[in-house]
């Protein structure tokens, strides 16, 4: 981990205060930065305790925003799995294959076990192909509508196809 | 990998000053070329602006951008490798890609509902520690135990 540790001098500062024994040179009008502003508006909704306008609940679904947020939630989903399969590790005594011959032995239905994996499979497929999608967009191609869409189709059966592929091996 | 514990700096924007509670935002004085707030003590802490100390006309954010990029591309590659050739090399790396792909994510994740200067210093800090956990818990499995491919073969064996 690297500390960085900016030496970078020269700075205006308030006038007023004599503490600030930074040296300044430059004295010109301020903008704010996006962050400021961000921030100023956020302190000045939750001080007037201002009402959200309804937003989610109203707007009409579209295939892009339901993928979108699904990209979204299968992503925090399986890091959540690999951060608890983590401090899993960790925390639990005995091994790996200990714990699998538990689950072994509770002699799950083969329908189970392909559920189980499908639903390990899913995510995993879904996020993955999407993710290949996002990175064709951040290449700067497949912005108009029919090919958002098209797209979109396109990775949601090769994701059912895949996540049966890999759940039925 | 982004430190959020740092030496000396204060970013000029978004950033409490440890000397002066005043905000640079009360007095109009900012200097439009490029240049660092210079602490004359050298303290630690966490700051709630980007992790990549940002001045004006820093690349930080855009260089952070690519770099995601390039790690969801490595991390793809990653799949077919840990398939073919699994073992410890490609276990270790998979637990870094992993980590981190999953560490930046949620952090657009809390960048995008997260707000307010506290709750968004808090939920880095949180985050980060999380990240940590998760980082050390797969390099002890794969050390201690089967490691990530064998356990995937393992767990679909069944």
């Amino acid at each position: 981990m690297a500390l960085l540790l900016r030496t970078f001098v020269r700075q205006g500062v308030c006038l007023a205060r004599p503490q600030c024994g930074v040296l300044y040179r430059h004295a010109a009008p301020m903008g704010t930065t996006a962050k400021e502003e961000m921030n100023k508006f956020w302190a000045k909704n939750t001080k007037l305790n201002r009402p959200m306008s309804p937003h989610v609940t109203i707007y009409k679904w579209s295939v892009p925003m339901v993928m979108s947020i699904t990209h979204r939630g299968t992503g925090v989903g399986l890091s959540g799995a690999i951060s608890a399969f983590a401090l899993a590790a960790m925390v639990l005594p005995g091994g790996f294959p200990g714990y699998l011959d538990l689950i072994h032995s509770l002699s799950v239905g083969p329908f189970l076990i392909g559920l189980a994996k499908f639903g390990i499979s899913f995510p995993v497929s879904y996020h993955t192909l999407n993710g290949i999608r996002h990175l064709y967009w951040d290449i700067g191609k497949g912005f108009k509508i029919p090919e958002v869409y098209r797209s979109g189709y396109t990775v949601i059966v090769l994701s059912v196809i895949a996540s049966v592929a890999l759940a039925s091996l | 990998m982004a430190a959020i514990v740092r030496l000396g700096s204060v970013c000029r924007r978004g950033f409490t000053p440890l000397l002066y509670q005043s905000t640079l935002l009360s007095r109009p004085l900012a200097v439009p070329h490029k240049y660092q707030e210079q602490s004359h003590l050298l303290t630690a802490r966490i700051h709630a602006s980007q992790a990549l100390n940002a001045g004006p006309g820093s690349k930080a954010a855009s260089l952070h951008w690519t770099a995601e990029r390039a790690l969801s591309i490595l991390l793809l590659a990653m799949g077919p490798v840990a398939y073919c050739s699994p073992g410890p090399v490609i276990d270790y790396s998979l637990a870094a890609a992993l980590t981190l792909h999953g560490h930046w994510g949620l952090g657009q994740v809390l960048t995008d509902y997260v707000h307010g200067e506290a709750k968004i210093k808090a939920a880095n800090a949180g985050l980060f520690l999380l990240s940590t956990v998760t980082f050390a818990g797969l390099c002890y499995f794969n050390y201690n135990d089967v490691g990530i491919c064998k356990a995937v073969a393992l767990l679909w064996s069944k």
